[in-house]
């Protein structure tokens, strides 16, 4: 990874992330810090983001990295954490029951992505699927049901879900404007996610110029004369004195089947 | 040596960065004028506009106290200076005042403003030598304020009427 990506692309974009990920544009403007719960999913995030490769820890923090790359690596890190904690905030209703209900989801469907994904391209699609849903639900269903103003079928569907629980479940719109951050917010996110493990341009050059990707194409002619050059191989080693061929043999590792009983 | 200095920079400026969000998150601005009002008092270049700031204070003088609060907030836009918010929240005491009954609605938007005030204030000591006013500091304005919400005994007092406005 590039040491401009790991220092300074990932974390502002991250950094950005949990700064728009905490805030809610209604009357007033706040931004709102993470739950507890937030934190708990972030960190389930990266585990699961490690365990399929989708983050290659090592690429951040090794002890072949010097004392700068390790708290760069960090920092990024970091910043990773803060910007999942706010994702994943953005995307649950602040307060109620919707609150515990959503954040319980996040967390039974991350632990399964964590025992089951393997794949980063899995991973990318399972949370990116994931934050959509959540974000399809918070900012299209809900802030429709409950926005100021609603129709009046809209009024007794909600009055009809608050009646059935008993008035447990309570919402409090977040404002349109707040959607379009949430947005922006995720899409932010998701690149980053992408940016962890995205493969490096190739090498230029000294002389500044790119391979041609014609280069290529001639490899396959090359490789059908081995053939013709591995046929004379046996014709050198049976001139090699008998002691170098036993001191090769014994350096090399050669399996020898066992005998059959 | 290209690498060790695009990692100091990156680190420099992801600080920078995080310091500004967890300012934001700390103090609620409301506007853009409020973050860059901030900003610049966090290095204390922060400035009111005195013009502005002379205009309120003859509205202020002439009980004109709409008008007086209207140049206050344009003198101080980020609610960044201890003295003109001592002047809003004399002016919101001023006009909620009455012989018989206090407005608690414009007290309570008085307290908040001297509360702001006070906390704006080098050690939330605030002082304002104006000879046109009864209550000198952020202090005894607040306690005088709070006076006015609270309910009590003295509510009754018929000798109320004979108060006069500090």
């Amino acid at each position: 990874m590039s040491p401009l990506r790991e220092a300074l692309v990932l974390p502002l974009l991250f950094l950005s992330v949990a700064l728009l990920g905490g805030l809610r544009v209604g009357a007033d403007v706040r931004l709102l810090p993470p739950p507890a719960s937030a934190l708990v999913l972030a960190v389930l995030t990266i585990g699961a983001l490690a365990r399929s490769r989708a983050l290659v820890l090592e690429r951040f923090l090794h002890h072949t990295r010097s004392p700068l790359e390790n708290v760069s690596g960090a920092v990024a890190i970091a910043t990773l954490l803060a910007a999942s904690a706010q994702a994943f905030s953005i995307v649950t209703p602040d307060t109620g029951l919707l609150h515990v209900i959503v954040s319980v989801f996040f967390v039974v469907q991350l632990l399964t992505t964590l025992a089951g994904v393997r794949d980063r391209m899995a991973m990318l699609r399972s949370i990116t699927v994931l934050l959509g849903c959540a974000f399809v639900l918070r900012f299209v269903a809900l802030e429709s049901l409950y926005a100021p103003g609603r129709s009046v079928m809209k009024r007794v569907m909600t009055a009809l879900l608050e009646g059935v629980t008993l008035g447990a479940i309570e919402y409090q719109p977040a404002g349109a404007a707040t959607g379009y951050v949430a947005f922006v917010a995720l899409a932010m996110f998701v690149a980053g996610l992408v940016l962890l493990d995205w493969p490096d341009p190739e090498p230029v050059r000294s002389s500044g110029f790119r391979l041609k990707p014609e280069a290529t194409t001639e490899l396959p002619v090359a490789t059908t004369e081995l053939p013709v050059a591995t046929t004379e191989l046996p014709v050198a080693t049976t001139e090699l004195p008998k002691a170098t061929t036993e001191l090769i043999e014994q350096s090399s590792r050669v399996w020898h089947p066992a005998e059959p009983d | 040596m290209r690498a060790t200095w695009v990692r100091l920079s990156g680190l420099a400026a992801t600080l920078l960065y995080a310091s500004f969000i967890a300012w934001l998150y700390a103090s609620q601005p409301q506007t853009v004028a409020e973050v860059t009002g901030g900003l610049t008092a966090t290095i204390g270049a922060y400035r009111i506009d005195e013009q502005a700031f002379a205009d309120g204070l003859s509205f202020f003088q002439k009980d004109q106290f709409e008008e007086a609060r209207a140049a206050f907030q344009r003198a101080d836009p980020a609610q960044r200076d201890p003295r003109t918010q001592f002047y809003i929240a004399y002016s919101f005491y001023r006009q909620g005042w009455g012989r018989v009954y206090h407005d608690d609605v414009l007290y309570r938007q008085g307290l908040e403003a001297v509360d702001r005030a006070i906390a704006l204030a080098p050690n939330q000591r605030l002082v304002v030598d104006d000879p046109a006013l009864g209550l000198h500091t952020g202090d005894e304005l607040r306690a005088e304020l709070q006076r006015g919400l609270t309910r009590d005994a003295s509510d009754l007092n018929p000798l109320r009427v004979f108060r006069r406005r500090l």
